[in-house]
């Protein structure tokens, strides 16, 4: 498959310190592409360097054949950048917010005007067109945020964390419109140190920690290959079960226990046959998703939460 | 690109309140304020107490004549005594009093012995000693000169010798040049406090300028295709315009509601666009230097209280020590109220007001350099 972006030994410091390095990845055309670390791994660092903001110390990126370094007004003109923090000016409408950026991007006249209707439509604010923006809640100005990086037609999207503090609402609109974005063929980066989001929205994904890539592929793949295989067993009761013929790798977790296994509809016949046969009744017995929490884990050490 | 951050600067102005205030609403309430009290200064009566002890016709005359020079109004306070009035100074609830002691017409009488009148004053009122003083003075001179006229008649000298000896040998003539219009307080509060607030701009300017850093706006332009000249033009252009504005509705208001004469219209038209880009100039350095907005605040405060007070705004700069009027000759308010002045007064004209222009288009020049140097630093900070 073409690739949109390839990212090369990028490496950023800033005050002595590196904030990336050696940085390694390749972003497939019209996928959505995770890029899951803790707070502090590198991941804006690394979104500023794509959108042109600020420049690498060292490496390269490519982005859909325009080097970041010596062709950055190209590659401004086809990607959209939506940032961290909130950027819009609170005391403007969000018709007038939209009007500014979209001019910035080079649309005009008519087709801006019927851009920003498009873009309010998609992000599901068009019945606050002309609403000062203050007036909006932490989520809907996330949604302005997002509409003011699409009214130029992106080929490639970069979104920073886009969903931090914001209602379930709010989350589902953008999670829908990345889903819809990604139907149009937009290529997506998208970063966060939220797994579920990852997990829900991207193809592929690289694992940030320490300005490092811990790991990047397919999401499958990845899960398939770090994510661990496991059961989960919850019984009725106080009990404290033996589990030992099952599994040697057996976890409290919650109010039940978490069984490893690389046989998992083995363990989970054997596990319902040794339930019957020692009286346990059982409230829960189902197989455990891998996740991205488990990959990282295995690969760092550490919990991401906790990273 | 320029115009679209310049209109959007526009919008965000003309949404804050507080912009209106400290740029139209406060100068005029200056203006309003300054021109009430410095039009009824004139007006204004000196109140001093007087004791008559020796109830004199002399006595009786000198008040009579005190009062026909309407320089201050003459008290009596029959309630209290001598001492107690004296009293009333000591503790500072009386500033002065006038005591004719007893044998004051006698004395003046005998042409013998001396005639004395007390002044009594307070040590902190010494400002207002002055001129009561010198009407006293003044009144008693008036009866020297009696007592040589007097003394000439009686010695058979004639009316034309005696006019002789008491013609004064210098007489001082007091002549006012002023080419047009007339000299008022007005002309020194309007064209001051327009000047003065039209710097208050820079306040406005480093107060965006950090929002739009600290935000991370200017950080989200850049992903844009902006050029960074753009938004540091986009930026600037709109608070001229404001400046502009201002100006025009000050000297307006000062045009229309006390008939301020503002002389050749071209030339102050020239004065306001020397101050705008003067104003902003220095105003897009110091957003631009500056780390914080309190320390943009205390810059801002610096240049325009520092400079309304040296550049002659507040009052004349002629009253300054000459240490003071040197440096306020470094402000551009000083050439800015110079220039105001002379169009209005003195009916100067555009070539008269060069150097004026000059010298405040040279501080916009050093203010738009040290901004454009300084500018990428901005920039990077911003970014990072």
């Amino acid at each position: 498959m073409e690739m949109a972006i390839e990212v090369k030994g990028l490496q950023k410091g800033y005050a002595g310190k590196l904030a990336v390095q050696d940085l390694q990845f390749q972003v497939r055309k019209g996928t959505c592409f995770g890029l899951l670390g803790p707070n502090g791994a590198g991941k804006s660092t690394t979104m500023k360097i794509l959108s042109c903001i600020t420049t690498a110390d060292r490496g390269s990126v490519n982005i859909l054949g325009y080097d970041t370094a010596t062709q950055s007004q190209e590659v401004r003109k086809i990607i959209g950048y939506v940032p961290q923090n909130i950027t819009l000016y609170e005391k403007l409408s969000a018709y007038d917010n939209l009007l500014f950026f979209g001019e910035m991007y080079g649309v005009k006249g008519k087709a801006l005007k019927q851009r920003i209707q498009e873009v309010l439509e998609q992000v599901g604010l068009a019945d606050r067109t002309n609403d000062t923006v203050s007036t909006f809640s932490g989520g809907m100005m996330r949604r302005i945020n997002i509409a003011a990086a699409l009214l130029h037609k992106p080929k490639f999207m970069i979104l920073d964390e886009p969903t931090v503090g914001i209602d379930p609402q709010s989350r589902n609109h953008i999670f829908d419109l990345i889903q819809s974005l990604k139907a149009e063929g937009m290529t997506i980066i998208y970063s966060t140190h939220y797994m579920e989001e990852v997990e829900a929205l991207c193809e592929d994904v690289a694992i940030i920690d320490h300005g490092k890539v811990v790991v990047a592929g397919a999401l499958n793949e990845l899960l398939a290959q770090y994510g661990g295989r496991s059961i989960y067993l919850e019984l009725e009761g106080d009990v404290q079960p033996d589990l030992t013929p099952l599994s040697q790798r057996i976890t409290k977790q919650g109010r039940g226990f978490r069984i490893e296994t690389d046989a998992v509809l083995d363990t989970i016949r054997r596990t319902a046959e040794l339930c019957q046969l020692r009286g346990y009744r059982t409230s829960q017995l189902e197989v455990v998703r891998p996740s991205l929490e488990a990959v990282f884990l295995e690969l760092t050490g550490t919990s991401l939460r906790d990273a | 690109m320029i115009r679209t951050i310049a209109r959007k600067e526009i919008k965000l102005l003309m949404k804050e309140k507080g912009t209106f205030f400290w740029l139209l609403g406060m100068p005029i309430l200056f203006i309003v304020l300054f021109a009430t009290v410095f039009s009824n200064a004139s007006s204004a009566t000196l109140h001093v107490q007087y004791v008559d002890q020796d109830q004199s016709q002399a006595s009786q005359q000198f008040l009579k004549t005190i009062g026909d020079t309407k320089a201050f109004q003459l008290t009596h306070d029959t309630t209290l005594t001598t001492e107690q009035q004296i009293d009333k100074i000591k503790e500072g609830k009386l500033s002065a009093m006038i005591v004719f002691p007893k044998g004051f017409g006698d004395s003046l009488k005998s042409g013998n012995q001396q005639a004395q009148i007390m002044l009594y004053h307070d040590g902190m009122s010494s400002n207002i000693i002055g001129p009561i003083e010198a009407v006293l003075q003044n009144i008693a001179g008036k009866y020297q000169e009696e007592k040589i006229a007097n003394a000439l008649t009686a010695a058979g000298k004639s009316q034309t010798e005696l006019k002789q000896v008491l013609t004064p040998p210098i007489k001082v003539d007091e002549k006012q040049e002023v080419t047009s219009g007339s000299i008022s307080m007005i002309t020194q509060v309007v064209p001051g406090y327009t000047v003065m607030f039209a710097f208050f701009v820079i306040t406005s300017m480093v107060r965006r300028f950090m929002k739009d850093k600290e935000s991370g706006m200017i950080s989200r332009l850049n992903s844009t295709p902006m050029r960074y000249m753009s938004y540091l033009i986009g930026m600037w252009v709109p608070y001229m315009l404001v400046v502009v504005v201002q100006c025009t509705i000050l000297l307006g208001f000062g045009y229309f509601v006390y008939g301020l004469h503002l002389g050749d219209a071209l030339a102050i038209a020239m004065i306001v666009f020397a101050i705008a880009i003067c104003g902003t100039g220095l105003g897009l350095a110091i957003s631009l230097i500056v780390k914080s907005e309190n320390q943009g605040m205390a810059f801002t405060q610096l240049i325009t209280m520092g400079g309304a007070v040296l550049g002659g705004l507040w009052f004349p700069a002629d009253m300054l020590p000459g240490f003071l009027q040197n440096i306020g000759k470094v402000m551009p308010q000083y050439w800015a109220q110079k220039a105001m002045q002379n169009v209005m007064v003195h009916g100067a004209h555009i070539q008269d007001i060069l150097p004026n222009l000059g010298v405040m288009l040279l501080v916009a020049v050093v203010g738009l350099a040290l901004a454009t140097l300084r500018f990428p630093r901005f920039m990077k900070s911003a970014i990072s």
